[in-house]
C-alpha cells in the first residue's frame, strides 16, 4: 500500500511537472502573444486617444468677453480721475515717455499713453503712443501716431464664456510668449526637453541624485512632455496605472508633434491654482490671474513667479504663501543666471522686487457677472455651447466700464446706509442703457456686484407700480382731440365692479384724495385715484396696447389694477418700455453684443442697431416733459439733490403695494437707467420709489457725463397758456392759467376772456402751422 | 449673402428679448410718422434753409474722420466695416442727422430694409431745416418700404419728397 503510494507519487509528480511544462512552453506563448496583441492595441489606443485629444484639446478655448473701447476724441468728456481709473483697471504701468505697450506716464493733465493695440470689425486699432490733454472735464487735445486726433484704447476683458464654467484660458501662441519664460521654464523643468524623445533618462538620473542629496523628494525627473501628458489626459492621483500609461503617452505624443507644438500646449495647459471652483490653466490666464496684465508685459521677477508655481500652485500661491513663493521665485531667477538667461545685474535687481500680485478679485475678469450672464443669453441664441467654449471667439460688448462701476456704487452706496450689512436682506438691481443705440451700458444684479447668483436685473419680475403710470398718460395723449396734459380728472375714490371679486377701489399713496387736477399733476404728483380714473376713461384695452407698442412683451390681463402697475416686468424689460419714450418713439432692440471675431481677431458677425418708428414724436414730447416735471417738481425731485437744474432729465417713481418694490426710472439724452430695490422673498421692504430708487439713481446719472433732453418742441406742439378748466385758451399772468405743450388737435378753439386776445394769437399761430401742414 | 443677412437682423432683433413691435400696434409707424417726420426743426419765423452734408452737419467733429473711413471701407465693399465706423461715429454725435443718414443707405445696401426705414425716419427727426435733403430721406423711406413690400407707405413717403421738392422750386 505503502509502496504502491510510493510509486504512485512519483507518477502524480512526473504528471504535474508535465503539466508545469506545458504552462511554461505553450501556455505562456500564448499568454504572451495575447499580451503583446494587448499592448499593441493598448498602444493604438492610446496613440489614438493622444492625437484626437491634442489635436481638439490645443483649440478649445471659451469665448472672451470685451468691454467697449475706450474711445478718445477731443471733446469726449472725461475726467483726469475717470481716465487714471480706467488706465489703472487695465493696468497700464506707469513709466516716464510710456515706452511699452500698457504704459503710461502723466504730468499735469497732460498725459502720454501707449496703448495695446486690438483687432475689431473695422481692422481694430494698433499699439501706439498717444499724446492726450485733460482740461475741463474733457479731453481738451489728442495727438495719435499717425496725426490723428482718434483712437481708443483696447477693449478690457471683462470675462469669458465656457460651457463647463470650471475651466479658462488666455491663450498665448508660442511666439507671443516673452524668450525669457521658455528658459526659465526649460531651466528649471526640464533641461533637456530638446533632446530627449518624451522621456529623459537623464531627468531621472540628475533628479534621483538630488533627491539622494538632499534625503528628500526634491524632483519629479518627469520631462515638460510628461507633465503634458499629466495635465491633459490623467488624473492628479498617482496611481500604478497612471504612471504606466504616462510613459508610452510621452512617447507617442512626441512622435507625433513637433517640440514647438508641445511646449505651446505645455505653457497654455499648465494648472496654476485655483480661483474658487475655476481652474487657471495656462500662463496666459495665470499672469491675468495673479498680475492682471497679459503675459508679453510680465517682467522678469513676475515670470519666475509663475514658473515657480508650477512645482507646487497651492503650495507656492503667492497671495496665500508669499514668503515661500519669494524663496521659490528667487531660485527660478538664481536658475536662469545660472543658464546665462539673466545678467548678474538683473538677477541683483529683479531679486529684490516684491511679488507685485494684484489683490485677488481686484481684477475687472469676473467682475460684471450680471452683465456677463446677459451676454451669455444673447449669444446662446445664435451660438450652441460647443461652438462657444471651443472656437475661442472675440465678443465685444457694449459694457461701459465707468457707467457700470458708477451703477455698482450707487447701489452699493445707498443700500449700506439704508440696512447696513445687509440684515434686512435689502437688495437691489440696475440696467443702464444708451437710449439712441440700444446698448446696454451695465447692468447690476446685486448690492454685492462680484458675486454670482439670481440675476435681479434680468429674472426678478415685479410689480412695476407707478412706472406704468406714463404709459396710461401717453393711451390718453393719442387721443389729442380728447387728452392734454391740461385736461381735468378728478383724484376721488372709485369702485369698479370686477366679476367674481370684490370691487376694484384702489387708494392714494397718502390715503388722501385731493379733487379736480390736470393731468400733468395726477403724473407729477403720481396720484392713483385721478389715473384710475383716467386710465379707466381711456379704456383698459387702449393702456394694454400702449404698453405692448412700448416693447412689454408679457400678457397683459385686462383688469383694471394694471393701471397701477400689478403687471410684473423685471428691471431689464422696463428699461426696454422705457427706451422708445426716451428716443420720441423709436423703439430699438437692447443689445450686449456689438461684433463676435474668431480667434485670430477676423470679424464672424456683427450686431448692427436696428431702430424702428413705433410712435408719433409729438405725443411722447408732451408726455417727456410731464416726466421731467417729476424730477424737477414731483415723486422724483430727490433727483435735485445730486443733478444740476441745467440737466435737463426725466423719469418717474413706482412703489408697489405695501412698499414691496421700490423703483425709478428715468432718462437724460445720453442714459436710460432703471433701478429697483426690494427683497428676493417679496416681503414688505419699507421702501418707496422716492426714498429707495431714487437716490440710486440720481447719484448714478450725476456720476456719468449727461446731456439734457432737447426742450425744443418738435412742429406739431406748441406751449399754450391754458385755463384752470383745462378747455379754454387763457393767456399769461392770467387768473390760474398754465403752460402747457400741446399738440394741434388739443388746442381748444375757445379762449378765456382773460387770454382772449393772446389766444388769437395763438390760434394765429396755429393757423399758420396748419397752412404748413395742408 | 441677402439671406444670411436677413438672418443675422433678425437675430439681432430677436437679441434680449426685445422683438420689434407688431405693426398691428397702436398709431401704425407709416400712418404716424406721415406727421412726425416733417421738417423737425423748422424755426419760427423766416425759415432759412440750412446747408446739409457731412461738413455741415458734423462740424469740426472728430465724427468726420469715421466717416470717411466709413465711405472708404463702404467702397471696398467692406460694409460691416463701414458698419461699425457709422455707429462710432453715432456714439460722438448722437443728434447728427447725417450720420443717421449714412446708416441708413448703408443697412439699405445691405438688404436690411426694415432698419434702413427706421434709420431714415430718425434722420428726418434730426434733419435740419432744408426741404431738399429732407426730400432726399423721404426717397430713401419710399425705397426701404418699397423693398419691404409696403407700397402704399412707399407711396405716401414719395407724396412727401414730392411736396417738399415742389416747395424748393
Amino acid at each position: 500500500m505503502a509502496k504502491k503510494a510510493k510509486r504512485a507519487a512519483p507518477r502524480r509528480r512526473k504528471k504535474k511537472a508535465s503539466a508545469r511544462r506545458w504552462i511554461s512552453g505553450r501556455f505562456l506563448a500564448k499568454v504572451l502573444a495575447v499580451g503583446l496583441v494587448a499592448m499593441a492595441a493598448g498602444l493604438i489606443y492610446l496613440d489614438a486617444l493622444v492625437q484626437e485629444r491634442f489635436d481638439s484639446h490645443v483649440w478649445q478655448l471659451p469665448a472672451r468677453v470685451y468691454a467697449r473701447p475706450v474711445e478718445l476724441y477731443p471733446g469726449r468728456v472725461l475726467s483726469r480721475a475717470d481716465m487714471l481709473k480706467m488706465l489703472e483697471l487695465m493696468r497700464y504701468r506707469q513709466a516716464p515717455g510710456a515706452p511699452t505697450a500698457g504704459s503710461y506716464s502723466v504730468n499735469g493733465n497732460q498725459l502720454i499713453i501707449h496703448t495695446r493695440g486690438f483687432r475689431d470689425s473695422d481692422g481694430g486699432e494698433p499699439s501706439q503712443r498717444l499724446n492726450l490733454r485733460l482740461g475741463g472735464g474733457e479731453i481738451a487735445a489728442l495727438q495719435a501716431g499717425q496725426g490723428g486726433s482718434l483712437a481708443r484704447l483696447e477693449p478690457m476683458q471683462i470675462g469669458s464664456i465656457h460651457p463647463g464654467h470650471s475651466e479658462d484660458r488666455v491663450y498665448v501662441p508660442l511666439d507671443r510668449v516673452p524668450p525669457l519664460m521658455i528658459e526659465m521654464l526649460l531651466a528649471t523643468e526640464d533641461q533637456d526637453f530638446y533632446e530627449h524623445h518624451g522621456v529623459s533618462l537623464r531627468g531621472l538620473a540628475r533628479a534621483m541624485l538630488a533627491n539622494i542629496k538632499s534625503g528628500r523628494l526634491v524632483q519629479g525627473g518627469s520631462t515638460l512632455t510628461q507633465q503634458l501628458v499629466k495635465n491633459f489626459w490623467l488624473t492628479q492621483d498617482r496611481t500604478l496605472l497612471r504612471k504606466l500609461v504616462e510613459l508610452p503617452m510621452a512617447v507617442l505624443l512626441e512622435l507625433h508633434y513637433s517640440k514647438d507644438q508641445i511646449l505651446e500646449a505645455y505653457i497654455n495647459e499648465v494648472y496654476l491654482g485655483q480661483d474658487g471652483a475655476r481652474s487657471i490653466h495656462g500662463m496666459g490666464l495665470g499672469a491675468q490671474f495673479y498680475f492682471g496684465r497679459p503675459l508679453e508685459e510680465l517682467e522678469p521677477h513676475q515670470l519666475a513667479t509663475l514658473v515657480g508655481l508650477l512645482k507646487g500652485p497651492s503650495w507656492y500661491d503667492p497671495r496665500r504663501r508669499p514668503e515661500r513663493s519669494l524663496k521659490r521665485r528667487n531660485t527660478v531667477l538664481q536658475v536662469a543666471r545660472q543658464q546665462g538667461a539673466l545678467s548678474e545685474e538683473e538677477l541683483h535687481r529683479f531679486s529684490k522686487r516684491g511679488l507685485e500680485v494684484v489683490p485677488r478679485g481686484e481684477s475687472p475678469l469676473y467682475a460684471f457677472p450680471a452683465f456677463i450672464d446677459l451676454v451669455r443669453r444673447q449669444l446662446a441664441r445664435d451660438y450652441p455651447p460647443e461652438v462657444l467654449g471651443v472656437d475661442g471667439l472675440r465678443i465685444h460688448s457694449t459694457l461701459d466700464v465707468l457707467a457700470q462701476l458708477a451703477a455698482e456704487k450707487a447701489l452699493r452706496d445707498h443700500l449700506e446706509s439704508k440696512d447696513p450689512g445687509g440684515k434686512n436682506h435689502l437688495n437691489g438691481a440696475v440696467v443702464v442703457v444708451a437710449p439712441t443705440q440700444g446698448d446696454v451700458l451695465a447692468v447690476v444684479s446685486n448690492r454685492r456686484s462680484r458675486e454670482h447668483g439670481f440675476n435681479r436685473a434680468l429674472d426678478a419680475v415685479r410689480p412695476i407700480g407707478s412706472l406704468v403710470k406714463p404709459a396710461v398718460v401717453l393711451a390718453a395723449l393719442e387721443q389729442p382731440k380728447k387728452y392734454s396734459l391740461a385736461t381735468i380728472v378728478n383724484d376721488e375714490p372709485l369702485s369698479v365692479p370686477l366679476r367674481n371679486n370684490e370691487p376694484w377701489q384702489p387708494k392714494n399713496f397718502d390715503n388722501k384724495s385731493l379733487g379736480p387736477m390736470p393731468i400733468h399733476d395726477v403724473l407729477v404728483r403720481s396720484r392713483n385715484q385721478a389715473l384710475a380714473r383716467l386710465g379707466m376713461d381711456v379704456g383698459l384695452n387702449k393702456v394694454a396696447e400702449t404698453l405692448k407698442t412700448l416693447g412689454v412683451q408679457r400678457d397683459i390681463p385686462l383688469y383694471p389694477s394694471i393701471l397701477l402697475g400689478s403687471l410684473g416686468l423685471t428691471p431689464f424689460e422696463v428699461a426696454m418700455m422705457y427706451q422708445p419714450l426716451a428716443t420720441g418713439g423709436f423703439s430699438t432692440p437692447l443689445r450686449s453684443i456689438t461684433d463676435v471675431l474668431d480667434k485670430d481677431g477676423q470679424p464672424i458677425a456683427r450686431y448692427p442697431i436696428t431702430t424702428e418708428e413705433v410712435l408719433p414724436q409729438e405725443p411722447v414730447f408732451v408726455l417727456q416733459q410731464a416726466m421731467q416735471d417729476v424730477v424737477d417738481q414731483g415723486t422724483g425731485r430727490g433727483v435735485r439733490a445730486k443733478l444740476p437744474a441745467s440737466v435737463k432729465v426725466a423719469g418717474k417713481t413706482g412703489t408697489s403695494d405695501n412698499f414691496r418694490d421700490a423703483w425709478f426710472a428715468g432718462f437724460s439724452a445720453n442714459h436710460l437707467a432703471v433701478v429697483w430695490v426690494g427683497r428676493d422673498d417679496n416681503s414688505p421692504a419699507g421702501v418707496s420709489g422716492s426714498s429707495g430708487a431714487v437716490p440710486v439713481w440720481a447719484q448714478l446719472m450725476a456720476s456719468l457725463p449727461q446731456r439734457s433732453l432737447s426742450q425744443k418742441p418738435p412742429a406739431g406742439v406748441e406751449w399754450v397758456w391754458m385755463d384752470p378748466s383745462g378747455t379754454l385758451v387763457s393767456g399769461e399772468g392770467c387768473d390760474g392759467a398754465r403752460r402747457y405743450p400741446m399738440l394741434p388737435a388739443s388746442i381748444p378753439e375757445e379762449a378765456d376772456r382773460c387770454g382772449s386776445r393772446d389766444g388769437d394769437k395763438k390760434k394765429g399761430v396755429l393757423q399758420w402751422f396748419k397752412g404748413w401742414f395742408d | 449673402m441677402v439671406q444670411g443677412l436677413v438672418r443675422l437682423m433678425l437675430l439681432a432683433a430677436m437679441l434680449a428679448g426685445c422683438a420689434t413691435t407688431p405693426t398691428t400696434g397702436t398709431g401704425g409707424s407709416h400712418g404716424s410718422s406721415s406727421s412726425s417726420s416733417s421738417s423737425s426743426s423748422r424755426p419760427s419765423g423766416e425759415p432759412r434753409q440750412q446747408p446739409v452734408d457731412a461738413r455741415a452737419d458734423l462740424q469740426g467733429s472728430p465724427a468726420l474722420a469715421l466717416l470717411d473711413r466709413a465711405e472708404g471701407a463702404r467702397n471696398q465693399g467692406n460694409m460691416s466695416a463701414a458698419g461699425r465706423y457709422l455707429e462710432r461715429a453715432l456714439n460722438m454725435e448722437p443728434d447728427s442727422s447725417w450720420v443717421y443718414r449714412q446708416l441708413a443707405r448703408l443697412r439699405l445696401e445691405e438688404g436690411d430694409a426694415q432698419s434702413a426705414e427706421g434709420l431714415a425716419l430718425r434722420a428726418l427727426r434730426l434733419a435740419p431745416y432744408n426741404p431738399g435733403y429732407q426730400a432726399e430721406l423721404w426717397e430713401l423711406v419710399a425705397t426701404a418700404r418699397e423693398r419691404q413690400g409696403d407700397k402704399e407707405g412707399a407711396r405716401d413717403a414719395r407724396k412727401r419728397a414730392q411736396e417738399l421738392r415742389r416747395g424748393t422750386a
